[in-house]
């Protein structure tokens, strides 16, 4: 395996695209390539390429979530959604562009099972398998549940992010896996995330169930917004991408062994408003 | 003076009649309470090692030349090896050997379980060897896989013949009863995972063996490589100084150790056989599901007349089915009592003994329905468990060497009087409430195990007995109670474990057992060396000597040294030695979220004499937050249909983290079992994880009403209990 | 190459890429006082630090930490935490100790004196299975620094 270290975006944009994994804090791609979810030979290091600063309302795609969960200006709901992501270590070494395109947690996905459709297969094995951890919501080509907290605040929040591309909601990074197209982020070959604009809010909590006190995914995340009489909610843990509650949760179509979880997003999406004012 | 005798000895449950050599235990044992050493809290005396990253496991140990080894292991819950070809991986780079079904024990074409192993190789390096795997040329034929434990009763796929026990009569009790409560509880399977997997170094040196590995036996280990490679026990050297925990898994050897033991000697070579984390988690034992039906029956005083269980241990492909009925026939004074016990023979990963089997899960069973029935009677739930106290073995048996589960009782009323005030902290959506629950163990350990000790001129000791230290700090133990017996500062006592080549046999550190079978041994070997140094000093002194200047009289010895040898006494015959205990817990639950915080838990135990508080009070916090892992987020999960593990990571399969851990107070009885042996001491790695379970859901009752069920209770579980306490509430206003 | 700069000393060694820092340190410098047993950042028992940071080694690629200063718990074995560890009786096995204290001592360097929420929330990534937790918030309540 090669490590290439581009000293600036022009000659990282002369790499390939596609060439080589782009390698940040590594504490997703690292175990991936472990596991041969990931296969390359070549290693991008854009670590030193990508912003990690914080200023007033952008936030560098590199910023650890420690650095984004110990800053004052920073909107509460993803101070929080930092605080209680992964361990104090991952929260250290993982920045924060690499925490929103993170794989799913599927444990049919992450021990490679080629029938599963995010690896080309045709089933979900979740959908007549074990299930608990999964998705009650758009479930029904994939059940995988996505399992960024930072995602959910960050959509809630309206973020946008800068791409060496483009800009987009981050929203739109996002998109449910199809029978033509299973990927679930919609960033191109070679295009880097670089800064996350995050517009204030006038209120914003995250609330978050877990299996245990710490170091856990959610089981439900839930990030509320408020902006003068706009109230904005998305979830974590409930759909294969961070999902926008705009009253969809009524729609939702949960497998039998996840039904538990709309009752714990209801009652966290009320209590959350609540707490909004 | 030693003699041979017959005698019962007893580990985790299992009692068999063995023949002993033994010495008298002449000695008296001290009285009650702390005395210099003995009693006072002690840090460990390898902590410095451990802490500072000095201490060598395993895993840490290298020797030149060493070759590393991974497995080829049925990635199917059932199938057979129809055609296997090594050769591809014998050529890949890196590669020095490979052995195949049939070669080492524990290597066969006929998998009945994900992870059985077939095969191996060993490479110059872990990922060349990981890589070779990958190249061996294999068929299976996939078979359908017996997963479900009652389809397997229902089938008599069993391990054995069910298990029945009775006394009395079960239908006479109950018709005897006012009050009858039958349920259902079902408890999950969950693994050890201790830190260090279950790991090997074999090397041989001339026609010696040498066996390095994380264990809880060296001489198991070094008895059973010896038989299977045909090799005389004395050719066998088994080494282990420091092992990162076991917890039960590592009793004896296993494939890794008897692959790394064939691949050494047919290279010649150093071969390390490590497992990985995803290895340890699908193939390296589990404590096995349960489902218990049970049923109690009393009278409205509150006196059982009647207490019935058919239990289901889903045990796996192999392995001990555990005595899950243990609490059942043992804890509570009860006439009428069946038990039927099937171990269910599946095609999943063997269990293997985890920290009190079948106790853990059969006291969560009893210990809920008592307080089922104990609200039924409208009694307080800790008087119903003072009104079945067994003052003999229940059923008119023999009598106890020592019990002060009474005493326990009493040191639980100030905890148990928590209650109101507990509740009063009620909000609307938290539910706090109390629990409790009674426990019932072994741990009187028992013969045979021997020490050694050595006294110099400088006045110091060293202790030598070939045991292991699994992280419970016993070699602090041995250390006290050896300065105590010769009178010399805990400091100058050295403690030296864990090589059967260098010491003499010690028993295994399971079932609860090291602190109470080699103390004994050590006490008598540092007692045989003082006689010695008396009688030095009479020869010296020319009088009986009782405030001899030890260090003055040693200083004469130059290189000459004392040596003294101990061994464990006879168990106490005709007596059963058990160890008893009750733990309180408080919990907070969130009514709507289903979210279960435990925020305390005093545990009451009575294990005979303490050695080490502060030893001991590490034991107990660690079978609680054991579990409390085990109650609230341990599951081992395996897809329905394929019987393969899904949970192989350390982020699915959920340990409790520091933020888990509620307030723990620990009170120990610390009164010296007078029967039992020079010390009175009794174990104490087991008793403190067995109330757990039962005591937090009995708290969760208290708090909410919901009765869970089963374990883990997660906020599915909690959920389901708290809706079904609502109809409940619902149905009985409604019938008003 | 990489040179790693570990507990104040450099090494300049060969490394195929991909070599994880925790391998580096074991298997090839001989500090085999970090742990190794998860081996994908799970546990917490590989923790080091890499500029005062709390960092997963098994998961570090060793040519990642050039130039910064990485330290293990050789290099921590005179921190007064460690006594407090050893008095407060804070090591079972002892596995996961030394990842225990190196977390521990990047928690006391921002937070001499932490509550025991920040205490339980700031070492909620090292995992003892042996259950060691009450006494390891004991010893960093008491530490004299």
């Amino acid at each position: 395996m090669e490590l290439l270290r581009p000293s600036s975006l022009d000659e990282l944009a002369a790499v390939e695209p596609g060439r080589g994994a782009f390698l940040a804090g590594g504490t997703e791609l690292v175990p991936l390539l472990r596991d041969g979810l990931v296969e390359t030979e070549t290693l991008v290091d854009v670590a030193g390429l990508v912003p990690a600063g914080i200023e007033g309302t952008r936030i560098g795609a590199g910023a650890t979530l420690a650095a984004v969960e110990a800053d004052a200006r920073v909107p509460d709901a993803l101070r929080e959604a930092c605080r209680l992501a992964a361990s104090p270590q991952l929260r250290a070494m993982g920045s924060i562009g690499g925490n929103l395109l993170q794989a799913t947690r599927c444990w049919y996905w992450r021990l490679g099972y080629r029938q599963c459709r995010l690896h080309g297969g045709d089933r979900c094995l979740a959908a007549d398998g074990e299930h608990r951890e999964h998705a009650v919501v758009a479930n029904d080509f994939c059940a995988s549940a996505h399992p960024s907290d930072v995602a959910a605040a960050l959509v809630a929040l309206g973020a946008t992010v800068c791409t060496t591309r483009r800009d987009l909601p981050v929203r739109d990074l996002y998109r449910l896996p199809t029978e033509e197209d299973r990927r679930t982020t919609t960033l191109e070959p070679g295009e880097l995330l670089l800064v996350l604009d995050v517009p204030p809010a006038d209120a914003s909590v995250y609330l978050k169930a877990m299996d245990r006190k710490r170091w856990s995914f959610p089981l439900v995340g839930v990030a509320a917004v408020r902006r003068g009489d706009e109230t904005t909610v998305a979830l974590a843990g409930v759909a294969p991408v961070p999902w926008l509650d705009d009253g969809s949760l009524d729609a939702a179509t949960p497998l039998p062994g996840t039904a538990y979880k709309l009752e714990l997003a209801r009652v966290l999406v009320e209590r959350a408003l609540a707490k909004l004012g | 003076m030693a003699r041979l005798i017959r005698s019962e000895k007893e580990v985790e449950g299992r009692v068999e009649e063995v023949w002993l050599v033994v010495d008298e235990d002449a000695l008296d044992q001290w009285p009650a309470g702390p005395r210099t050493v003995v009693g006072r809290p002690t840090a460990r005396q390898d902590a410095y090692a451990r802490a500072r990253g000095e201490a060598r496991f395993t895993a840490d140990l290298h020797f030149p030349g060493m070759l590393h080894a991974a497995v080829l292991r049925s990635p199917f819950a059932r199938a057979r090896v129809v055609r296997l070809d090594l050769a591809p991986a014998l050529a890949a780079p890196g590669v020095r050997a490979a052995v195949g079904p049939g070669e080492a024990p524990g290597l066969s074409r006929e998998c009945e379980h994900q992870g059985a192993a077939v095969a191996a190789v060993c490479a110059d390096t872990f990922q060349q060897a990981r890589a070779a795997l990958a190249r061996v040329e294999v068929t299976w034929e996939e078979l359908e896989p017996l997963l479900d434990p009652d389809e397997a009763v229902a089938r008599g796929s069993l391990l054995e013949e069910p298990r029945r026990r009775e006394r009395g009569s079960l239908e006479r009790g109950l018709a005897e009863a006012d009050v009858v409560v039958e349920a259902t509880y079902r408890t999950q399977t969950v693994l050890h995972n201790a830190l260090e997997t279950h790991q090997t170094i074999c090397r041989v040196e001339g026609d010696v063996l040498e066996v390095y590995t994380s264990t809880q036996y060296v001489w198991g280990v070094r008895a059973r490589v010896a038989s299977a490679l045909g090799l005389p026990p004395d050719k066998v050297r088994v080494v282990c100084e420091y092992m990162g925990g076991g917890f039960g898994a590592k009793n004896g050897p296993d494939d890794a150790t008897f692959v790394a033991a064939v691949l050494a000697r047919r290279t010649g070579r150093p071969v390390r056989c490590m497992l990985t984390r995803r290895e340890e988690m699908v193939a390296a034992g589990n404590r096995n599901a349960t489902i218990q039906r049970l049923v109690a029956g009393a009278r409205s005083d509150g006196t059982l007349t009647a207490l019935g269980g058919e239990y289901v241990n889903a045990v796996g492909a192999s392995g001990w089915n555990a005595m899950i009925e243990g609490p059942m026939l043992m804890l509570y004074e009860c006439p009428n009592v069946r038990t039927t016990t099937y171990g269910a023979k599946l095609n999943l990963p063997p269990a293997r003994a985890f920290r009190a089997p079948g106790f853990v899960e059969g006291t969560f069973g009893l210990e809920c329905l008592l307080d089922e029935l104990a609200a039924r009677l409208e009694l307080d739930p800790l008087e119903l468990r003072r009104r079945n106290h067994a003052d003999r073995e229940p059923g008119g048996g023999k009598p106890y060497s020592s019990k002060e589960l009474a005493e326990c009782y009493r040191r639980a009323e100030p905890h148990w009087a928590r209650r109101d005030e507990v509740r009063a902290r009620s909000t609307a959506t938290v539910k706090r409430g109390v629990g409790l629950a009674s426990q019932v163990w072994f741990g009187g350990g028992g013969p045979p195990s021997y020490a050694w000790i050595r006294v110099g001129s400088d006045a110091r000791a060293t202790v030598v007995t070939a045991m292991q230290d699994v992280g419970t700090g016993t070699k602090t133990t041995m250390a006290m109670v050896a300065a105590e017996e010769l009178g010399i500062p805990v400091e100058h006592v050295t403690v030296a474990v864990g090589d059967s080549l260098r010491g003499p046999y010690a028993t295994l550190s399971a079932g609860s057992s090291t602190t109470s079978s080699i103390a004994p041994a050590v006490r008598a070997a540092a007692a045989d060396a003082k006689r010695q140094i008396l009688d030095m000093a009479r020869d010296r002194y020319g009088e009986d000597v009782a405030e001899l200047d030890l260090a003055e009289l040693l200083s004469l010895l130059g290189d000459a040294q004392i040596l003294g040898t101990g061994s464990r006494g006879p168990n106490p015959a005709g007596m059963t030695v058990l160890t008893f205990g009750v733990q309180v817990a408080e919990v907070a639950v969130d009514v709507e979220t289903g979210e279960v915080t435990v925020e305390r838990i005093a545990a009451i135990h009575d294990v005979g004499r303490v050695i080490n508080p502060l030893g001991a009070s590490s034991q107990v916090e660690g079978g609680i937050v054991q579990g409390i892992g085990h109650t609230l987020s341990e599951e081992r999960l395996v897809d329905p249909r394929l019987g393969q593990v899904l949970t192989t990571t350390l982020d699915a399969y959920r340990m409790p983290t520091i933020a888990d851990v509620p307030e723990i107070v620990t009170e120990l009885v610390d009164a010296p079992d007078p029967q039992l042996g020079n010390l009175g001491a009794k174990g104490i790695g087991e008793p403190p994880i067995i109330p757990v379970a039962a005591a937090i859901a009995n708290a969760i009752r208290d708090a909410t009403g919901a009765d869970v069920r089963s374990l883990p209770i997660t906020r599915e579980e909690m959920l389901r209990a708290l809706a079904e306490a609502r109809e409940r509430t619902r149905g009985a206003a409604a019938a008003v | 190459m990489p040179e790693l700069l570990v507990n104040g000393d450099r090494y300049a060694l060969e490394l195929p890429v991909g070599t994880s820092l925790a391998e580096a340190l074991r298997e090839r410098i001989g500090l085999t006082g970090t742990k190794v047993a998860c081996n994908e950042g799970h546990c917490g028992a590989c923790t080091v630090l890499v500029d005062g940071q709390p960092t997963l080694a098994c998961i570090t690629l060793a040519h990642r930490v050039e130039g910064r200063e990485v330290t293990t718990i050789e290099g921590l074995r005179d921190h007064p935490l460690v006594d407090a560890f050893v008095r407060a009786d804070a090591v079972q096995c002892g596995f996961c100790t030394p990842g225990q204290i190196v977390s521990a001592v990047a928690l006391v360097t921002s937070s001499p004196h932490p509550s025991p929420d920040e205490i339980r929330h700031r070492m909620a990534g090292n995992l003892c299975r042996c259950g060691t937790y009450p006494k390891i918030e004991e010893a960093i309540r008491t530490w004299h620094g």
